[in-house]
């Protein structure tokens, strides 16, 4: 395989990221190109068709379906408002007719001589695609959306729940070991994205809805905590539509666990800044994990810009890896060493491995399935 | 449902007489000798309290002549004669006894039979012919052992006036006089009679049962049902109608309202008839009798309400043919062989047509399901259908479907009495086995017992 | 139908076979060795539908040239184009495809009934190799406005609509219909691509069906109806249908693919449908029963062949990587746990689970995660066996024919056709059972989730070869069978299990090898016992089950057979069927480490088992 370990997840202080964002129908382009957008400038919308309403008016009035297009008081491609009688019967010697009312409002769209049936659309349902992240407008694609480009922090979490949301970065702990409890949370934070270090509680969740915080970020969460929010336990990894309230990005993984150093550097040097996140998540083929954008703004520019790094990084001597399974799950280090042949694992399977000699000083020997790279 | 504990009952008997046999105690003619043995004293007869009647006890002190020179005791009776007063309640007696008894057991439960009301009338004012001086006009009830000094005389009239007599018989067969004759007794049935105490108890247990769970119904307690293949394949036949385009013909029996098969057979087209909302298939229930036919249309169009498809409910096809059976089988058949049902149901009590029906239906290849409590129509349907709820089946899948907690708790109830007469049966018949086998005393008197005093009368 | 080439079989000495999977394309070699048909080389290389290549012949060609690499033989020229026909020392006779990638085939299927029509759509579909993605039908207990939403929300790359038998139904047929229309399902190719739809239903319905389906935006296909009455199944022209739209639409739509379908001898198969045809193939050939199982990270695939009657069945959320959690919360802790013989802390498997799940290529380091994986595994394909074994089943809907006999036995339809008993064939694929350290382990998985009764021949695809074999079935059967029995199948041995419940420790069967010259025994209830057998041996064994229990004549009835070894052996499995773990923790423990110990599942832990 030419993959032999799990790229990393994305953690630059200065990037150039492109936003796409496309509708889900073809629509119209609200934005044109160079434009400069907010996060909540709406750059593309469109009708979706509205909901269809059927209805068996031949049961409903005893008629035969296919004397239906007769007996319709309105036609096909006609408005009908909703309890407005849109088919009657012949009725016995012209008495005892019987009526039938629309039940929704909309376009009566089709009748159908074989059942009897009628469609009803209703109104259409208008879709926005907002501009998610502040920046320029860089290229339009007619009629689906536009591409949006600024030089952003970007940072990519693990796992993640909730969709798309902005606001200003606020700390809620002071160290990357710290876990985030309920005291960190107050008032203040209401709409804005809460860091955090290690793992959040749900008390610390609980709390931060109530408050009306946007986002948390932290290093990791524990399953029970996690099952106890959604109200359920979540089967796969396919995230973004959870109506909670909040969106809550974890960038390490499972369980009591540290948000990397550089991870954590990085958002509290950007503290008040305000940032783009959002908690989608699909682990599936085409894999898509959450984000944290901080935009940059240009005077922002300085020395340590260009430090971005999109290619996958290759596993050397001393590049500094996470273990991502256990029993060293969570662990940093550096690669110490890379033997070629593959070796049988305490599990009895052979596997091509990697030594780590972590940050506590020891030397340990991972497969390399288990490792990624800690990306700069 | 409702009959259940009377089959039990009825059930049970027959098993158990097939187990034990009715003792018979022989009587012999004795010869006169010169020695008579002494007579007994102390004649006491009394009617035996808590019973149903017609048994009195009688007690006596053992005649002066020691036990082994004796070859017994003889009971005589004497059965007083009311003069005839009145023609008109001058009746059969032999008749009237065999009557009394045949239906006794029934008419026990329900008051006095007429013919005793009459009888008693007479007897409120009784006039007796006296009764014969010579002992051998007497009837002889039997002849007890020496050792004995009691006798229970049963199967009398309870409505006669008895008298009663004790002689020793010697050992060459002499008699010796007989006693006084002991005062004027009238078997009378009690106001409970004893030997039912086991008919009480189970009663009393299976009404109980019955009520505790529907007790516990009405308090949700889930009551599992077996799955019944005729009520399962509902789906199915019904799916068999859309699928086919075809409709689905519902026959609620032959009879009126007034037939619990009928009341059952509304209950389960309500379940029919919401899987073909749910499908939107096309019923068809024709009628036999017009109260039915009302009682119908409620069901099938509640059932398109809660199937949320009130607009797909046509009262049109719910309609009343005739109430001649074959006025309407004819009809009946004539329409399946036209239209051709993909589904056809048969709930209900029916008669000579269950076969007419069914082969008809079998023939224009419908997914049949037929439900009858009436026992000689079963097997016509079984070979003829493809799914039949056979009997009890049937009642339970009519309190399945209207899940009532009263239905299904009385269903429920019932299988503690039936789990009961199962129990009783195996003793009845391994007791039975056993003493047929060995022969034993012991065994033949717990045989008796339950023959006798459990199931007995 | 295809039109499938007509290819001399005797002249083929070189096969060339490529699968693309949705992250790697697979390449096997097939040559005629001493007159049989051997699979020789092997490549691989990562599939290039998505960007920067989108083009998937990049890795077709890719994974040739590996085996041009390994073999020495040339494959392809200088211009990029396979050599074909061979000569002694470069090209191949014929190249074949199967695919998968960019998510494989999704489908939505619609009948009339759930149970009827609606099922045996659903069939064709899965049979067809497709993603069932939903049913709909008239009773599916939705209301109709629902329907129309879920129809909106999918993105079908195409629709098979079913309904009403010959000269049955068309109202509700059309009706169905009439929802699909402007409920307007986007395919996710995107708004140039017209929407299959393949009508299998109502002869008589037809006229009704073009009409509601004549507006733009939909490809209306009529073939056969799949159920032309209740009593009869008729899948064939609706499976070809599907196929011959997958080759049509769909795959014409992916990148690349017009290329490499130009360069096929026989048409590209979905993966699954492969699968599926191969294990046809061998069942008819050998007159068997069988059973496949592949077991993915997202999507555990089940295959059957019971008495001709194929099925399939893709549970779509039971997986060992994406799917872990789901399946952790479908089968819930404690009934994963027991069959661990270890401490462990539930609570933070719970964290492990989880993180699998998000990081889904991770392998098992130590031997307690092995176990905790392989347990995982058990769970996985136990409840995907009892969804095929609900879908597997007779015809739903047929007359009975009855006797006053049957009064108190009246069976219905929809009964399931899977019989363990009957089974003679389980082939494992997928990385959890092929990728297992030791054969032992692959074997036990598989008796403790699919509970084989009676005697099982045990196997394992070694390298996934079963989709190039599916497809080479389609041109050369006898290539494909004899390549599936020599290099396919991994035997593993063979597994003898009593059918009933006793008490621990009670005899369960008597069994011996060859007349008792290779051994004979006892073997009581609860008790597990492996007898070497290698891989090339038969051997006849001779059963004497106790009362009650029944190894394939009938309960109590004797049985003897010749039997095939493995590299596992033969597995005398005496701990009843249905197969029961004690409920209480300490003895179910107690049961499963003896059973681990008598296999020898993990050696290395046998010092530390409790």
């Amino acid at each position: 395989m030419a993959k032999a370990y799990t790229p990393g997840l994305k953690v630059s202080s200065r990037t150039t990221h492109l936003a796409h964002r496309i509708l889900p129908i073809a629509g119209e382009v609200k934005a044109s190109l160079g434009d400069v957008v907010d996060a909540d400038t709406i750059v593309a919308e469109t009708f979706m068709d509205g909901d269809i309403t059927p209805l068996n008016v031949a049961n409903l009035i005893a008629a035969q379906p296919g004397d239906l297009p007769e007996l319709m008081l309105k036609k096909e491609g006609e408005r009908v408002e909703k309890d407005e009688p849109i088919a009657r019967s012949k009725g016995m010697f012209g008495m005892f007719k019987s009526e039938c009312k629309s039940p929704a409002s909309g376009i009566l769209e089709a009748i159908s001589k074989a059942t009897g049936q009628i469609m009803i659309r209703g109104e259409s349902i208008p879709v926005q695609v907002k501009a998610y992240l502040p920046g320029r407008v860089v290229e339009v694609l007619p009629e689906e959306g536009v591409v949006i480009e600024n030089e952003v922090a970007l940072i990519q979490g693990i796992f993640g729940v909730g969709g798309e949301t902005s606001g200003p970065l606020v700390m809620g702990c002071s160290s990357h070991e710290q876990g985030l409890d309920a005291e960190a949370i107050n008032e203040s934070m209401a709409g804005q994205i809460v860091v955090g270090g290690a793992r959040m509680t749900a008390a610390a969740i609980r709390k931060a809805q109530q408050v009306g915080v946007a986002a948390i970020v932290s290093g990791g969460i524990d399953d029970s905590d996690l099952k106890a929010i959604l109200g359920y336990d979540l089967g796969v990894a396919i995230t973004g539509s959870e109506r909670i309230g909040l969106t809550l990005i974890v960038t390490e993984g499972f369980g009591e666990i540290s948000m990397a150093r550089r991870t954590f550097d990085l958002l509290s040097s950007n503290a008040g800044r305000s940032a783009s996140v959002n908690g989608a998540t699909q682990i599936r083929a085409g894999v898509m994990r959450p984000e944290i954008l901080i935009p940059l703004s240009s005077e922002a520019m300085d020395a340590d810009s260009s430090q971005s790094s999109t290619d996958s990084g290759v596993l050397a001597i001393g590049t500094p890896i996470r273990v991502i399974r256990d029993p060293y799950f969570g662990s940093i280090g550096t690669v110490s060493a890379l033997p070629e042949a593959p070796q049988v694992l305490g599990s009895g399977s052979k596997s091509r491995v990697l030594d780590v000699s972590l940050e506590s000083g020891e030397v340990v020997t991972v497969p390399r399935a288990n490792v990624e790279l800690i990306e700069a | 449902m409702r009959t259940s504990s009377i089959q039990t009952i009825l059930l049970t008997t027959a098993l158990c007489a097939l187990a034990g046999g009715q003792v018979v105690l022989g009587s012999s003619k004795a010869r006169a000798s010169f020695a008579p043995p002494a007579p007994p004293t102390d004649l006491v007869a009394n009617d035996l309290p808590w019973d149903g009647g017609g048994t009195v006890q009688i007690d006596w002190a053992a005649s002066a002549t020691p036990a082994d020179q004796l070859k017994g005791y003889e009971i005589l009776a004497h059965e007083l004669e009311v003069t005839p007063r009145d023609a008109a309640i001058e009746t059969d007696e032999a008749a009237d006894r065999a009557a009394a008894e045949e239906t006794q057991s029934l008419l026990e439960g329900e008051g006095i039979a007429p013919e005793d009301a009459r009888r008693q009338a007479a007897l409120s004012t009784p006039e007796f012919v006296s009764p014969p001086e010579d002992v051998s006009e007497w009837s002889s009830l039997g002849i007890v052992p020496a050792t004995q000094t009691d006798y229970q005389a049963t199967g009398l009239n309870k409505a006669g006036v008895y008298l009663f007599k004790i002689r020793a018989i010697g050992l060459e067969g002499d008699f010796s006089a007989a006693t006084a004759s002991s005062g004027e007794i009238r078997p009378v049935a009690a106001f409970f009679n004893g030997r039912k105490l086991p008919l009480l108890i189970t009663l009393i247990l299976i009404a109980s049962a019955v009520f505790v769970f529907i007790v516990l119904a009405r308090r949700g307690m889930p009551m599992r049902i077996r799955k019944i293949a005729g009520l399962a394949a509902v789906d199915e036949a019904v799916g068999r109608a859309t699928e086919m385009g075809r409709s689905i013909l519902y026959i609620n029996g032959i009879q009126d309202m007034d037939d619990l098969q009928t009341v059952a057979g509304v209950t389960v087209l309500g379940r029919v008839a919401k899987t073909a909302a749910e499908y939107d298939a096309k019923i068809e229930v024709p009628t036999s009798r017009s109260l039915v036919m009302t009682a119908a249309r409620e069901a099938v169009q509640s059932s398109y309400f809660s199937a949320g498809r009130p607009d797909a409910y046509n009262p049109d096809l719910i309609y009343y043919v005739t109430d001649e059976q074959f006025g309407f089988v004819a009809y009946i058949s004539g329409m399946m062989t036209r239209e051709k049902p993909a589904a056809c149901f048969y709930m209900g009590s029916f008669f000579a047509e269950s076969l007419i029906l069914a082969e008809t239906g079998n023939s224009v290849g419908a997914i049949q399901i037929a439900g009858t409590a009436n026992p000689s129509q079963l097997p016509f349907f079984v070979a003829a259908c493809d799914y039949t709820l056979i009997g009890e089946e049937f009642f339970a899948a009519s309190a399945y479907l209207s899940g009532q907690p009263d239905q299904l708790g009385s269903l429920k109830g019932q299988d503690v009495g039936k789990i009961l007469v199962g129990i009783v049966i195996i003793i009845g018949v391994t007791l039975a086995t056993l003493q047929a086998i060995t022969g034993s005393d012991s065994l033949e008197a717990a045989v008796n017992y339950l023959v006798n005093v459990i199931l007995g009368s | 139908m295809n039109d499938t080439p007509k290819i001399n079989t005797d002249a083929i000495n070189v096969i060339l076979a490529t699968d693309c999977g949705s992250t790697t394309t697979k390449a096997i070699m097939i040559e005629k060795v001493d007159g049989v048909y051997r699979q020789t080389w092997r490549g691989e290389a990562p599939t290039t539908v998505e960007e920067p290549f989108a083009n998937v012949t990049v890795g077709v060609l890719n994974a040739l040239t590996e085996i041009q690499e390994v073999s020495g033989r040339r494959l392809i020229d200088d211009a990029g184009e396979i050599i074909r026909p061979a000569t002694a020392t470069e090209g191949c006779d014929i190249y074949i495809s199967t695919s998968s990638a960019g998510g494989g085939l999704q489908m939505m299927v619609a009948g009339v009934v759930r149970e009827m029509t609606a099922a045996s759509a659903k069939r064709a579909a899965l049979g067809a190799g497709a993603i069932v993605m939903d049913t709909i039908a008239a009773n599916d207990k939705r209301r109709p406005h629902e329907q129309i939403q879920r129809i909106r929300e999918l993105r079908p790359d195409m629709v098979l609509v079913s309904g009403g038998t010959d000269g049955g139904d068309t109202k509700k047929v059309t009706e169905i219909s009439e929802m699909i229309a402007p409920a307007k399902p986007r395919p996710r190719f995107g708004k140039s691509y017209e929407l299959p739809i393949i009508f299998a239903g109502n002869d008589k319905a037809r006229p009704e069906i073009e009409r509601v389906f004549s507006d733009d935006g939909f490809d209306l296909k009529i073939t056969d109806n799949l159920r032309p009455s209740l009593e009869q199944e008729n899948l064939g022209p609706a499976r070809d249908m599907i196929h011959d739209v997958f080759l049509e639409h769909v795959m014409a739509h992916a990148p690349g693919y017009d290329t490499l379908m130009s360069i096929t001898d026989a048409p590209i198969m979905p993966t699954p449908g492969a699968v599926g045809d191969i294990l046809q193939t061998i069942a008819k050939g050998r007159g068997i029963n069988a059973v496949g199982v592949d077991i993915g990270g997202a999507t555990t695939d089940v295959f059957s062949v019971f008495d001709g009657t194929f099925n399939r069945t893709v549970s779509a959320n039971l997986g060992m990587s994406y799917s872990i959690s789901n399946v952790c919360a479908e089968a819930t802790m404690p009934t994963i746990l027991r069959w661990v013989h270890l401490d462990m802390d539930e609570h933070e498997l719970r964290n492990r689970v989880k993180n699998k799940m998000i990081r889904p290529t991770t392998i098992p380091q130590t031997m307690e995660a092995l176990v905790f994986e392989q347990a995982v595994a058990r769970e996985a394909l136990r409840l995907a066996y009892i969804q095929h074994k609900a879908f597997a089943t007779t015809l739903k809907g047929v007359q009975q024919q009855r006797t006053v006999g049957d009064t108190f036995t009246q069976e219905s339809g929809g009964e399931t056709i899977v019989d363990n008993m009957k089974l003679d064939l389980l082939v494992a694929s997928g990385g959890v059972l092929s990728h297992a350290p030791r054969m032992h382990q692959t074997a036990m998985l598989l008796i403790d989730a699919f509970e084989p009764e009676g005697i099982t021949e045990l196997a394992k695809d070694s390298i996934f070869m079963m989709p190039h074999l599916g497809v080479l079935a389609s041109v050369h059967p006898q290539a494909a069978m004899e390549v599936f029995e020599r290099d396919c199948l991994v035997y593993l041995g063979t597994c003898v299990a009593a059918k009933g419940t006793g008490k621990e420790g009670k005899n369960c069967f008597s069994w011996s090898l060859d007349g008792g010259a290779r051994g004979s025994g006892e073997i009581a209830f609860g008790q597990i016992e492996m007898i070497e057998l290698g891989p090339e041996e038969t051997a006849e064994i001779e059963l004497r089950p106790a009362r009650g229990f029944d190894v394939g004549a009938g309960p109590g009835k004797p049985v003897t057979k010749t039997i095939r070894g493995g590299t596992v052996g033969v597995i005398l499995d005496g701990r009843g069927r249905a197969l029961a773990l004690p409920e209480e923790r300490a003895e179910c423990r107690a049961a499963v480490t003896r059973t681990i110990e008598a296999v020898g599942l993990y050696p290395d832990l046998e010092g530390s088992a409790v």
